[in-house]
């Protein structure tokens, strides 16, 4: 697959054309969490890779659905194989920004994400607000939003109805590192 | 009444498997057995087929650490390809920690668990290391 090599090639070379703005993390977090009256249901998803660029604001993430780890067994398996079908969308990614980046001239301080959110092909527009905490080599983004099960066209089955919730609330905490 | 009967019946299935355990890393046989070249090769030529073969499966991955980090109790060992292009990402079950401080950057490995896909990198998870990494010294 050539293809794949000069997409990687590109990545890498755009990467170190900028690689005092690029700020990136593999260890990246991010989980769901479903309320209902029977049950609450938690996936946390330590694998998240995130890519923020300071000049532009710009913020790329992507994660493996299958990456998300439940209590138990059967919830993790009908998440992947009925819910999100990950055998056929394996991947979520946001693409965006970060509003007002570059004048943001405290350490520690909110902003506002907007962007779009993919996930078992669909398409998502989110506007979120986030705590941002800038240091010296270091750029942690935390925070959350909510999602409605049905604007990703994911099907609950009858059965399990009452057991997930239509809103789900999506955590987030990155901790970006310059890329070298 | 058919519905009824329908309802107590997949009721009786879900409280059934509900509780199905995870499966057992240390004591299942992995599937497959590859070096980290091998695994890492098969995902830059193919995304989409190497998933198939790897994606869900308990795997075992012979290669080099690049990299030990520990993250929130968790720790991370990296398995690097000689080109350095990506690598192996592999998440530790915490009861592998203690044996994780004993290991040293440079050394070859194998490292049993199972792999979640590809984003840059090879994404394991629920990783242990395999006896053999002890025994041999």
């Amino acid at each position: 697959m050539k293809n794949r090599i000069i997409v990687i090639l590109l990545f890498l070379m755009s990467s170190q054309l900028f690689s005092q703005e690029r700020y990136l993390t593999k260890e990246g977090y991010i989980s769901f969490f479903s309320h209902s009256l029977v049950e609450d249901i938690k996936a946390d998803n330590y694998q998240v890779l995130s890519v923020i660029d300071k000049k532009t604001g710009e913020i790329a993430i992507q994660l493996l659905m299958k990456s998300f780890m439940f209590e138990k067994a059967l919830m993790q398996e009908h998440f992947n194989q009925s819910y999100v079908e990950s055998y056929k969308y394996p991947k979520a990614t946001f693409k965006g920004y970060i509003l007002n980046l570059k004048e943001l001239d405290v350490q520690n301080g909110t902003v506002e994400i907007k962007g779009i959110l993919s996930l078992h092909g669909k398409e998502k527009k989110i506007s979120t607000i986030a705590n941002i905490q800038i240091l010296k080599d270091q750029i942690n983004l935390s925070g959350h939003f909510m999602v409605e099960v049905a604007d990703f066209d994911i099907k609950i089955p009858i059965v399990v109805r009452n057991n997930i919730a239509k809103t789900i609330k999506i955590t987030f905490d990155l901790k970006h590192k310059p890329y070298k | 009444m058919i519905v009824l009967v329908l309802i107590i019946i997949s009721l009786f299935f879900i409280i059934n498997l509900y509780n199905k355990p995870f499966i057992d890393i240390k004591k299942s046989n992995p599937e497959l057995e590859v070096t980290a070249q091998e695994i890492l090769d098969d995902y830059l030529a193919d995304e989409y087929s190497a998933n198939e073969k790897y994606v869900d499966n308990l795997i075992q991955i012979k290669g080099e650490i690049a990299e030990i980090s520990f993250d929130k109790g968790v720790s991370i060992i990296t398995l690097k390809d000689r080109s350095g292009f990506s690598s192996i990402i592999c998440h530790m079950l915490p009861e592998a920690n203690l044996n994780v401080l004993k290991l040293k950057k440079g050394s070859q490995i194998t490292i049993k668990g199972v792999c979640t896909g590809y984003l840059f990198d090879i994404m394991m998870v629920r990783c242990i290391l395999t006896n053999s990494n002890f025994n041999e010294k």
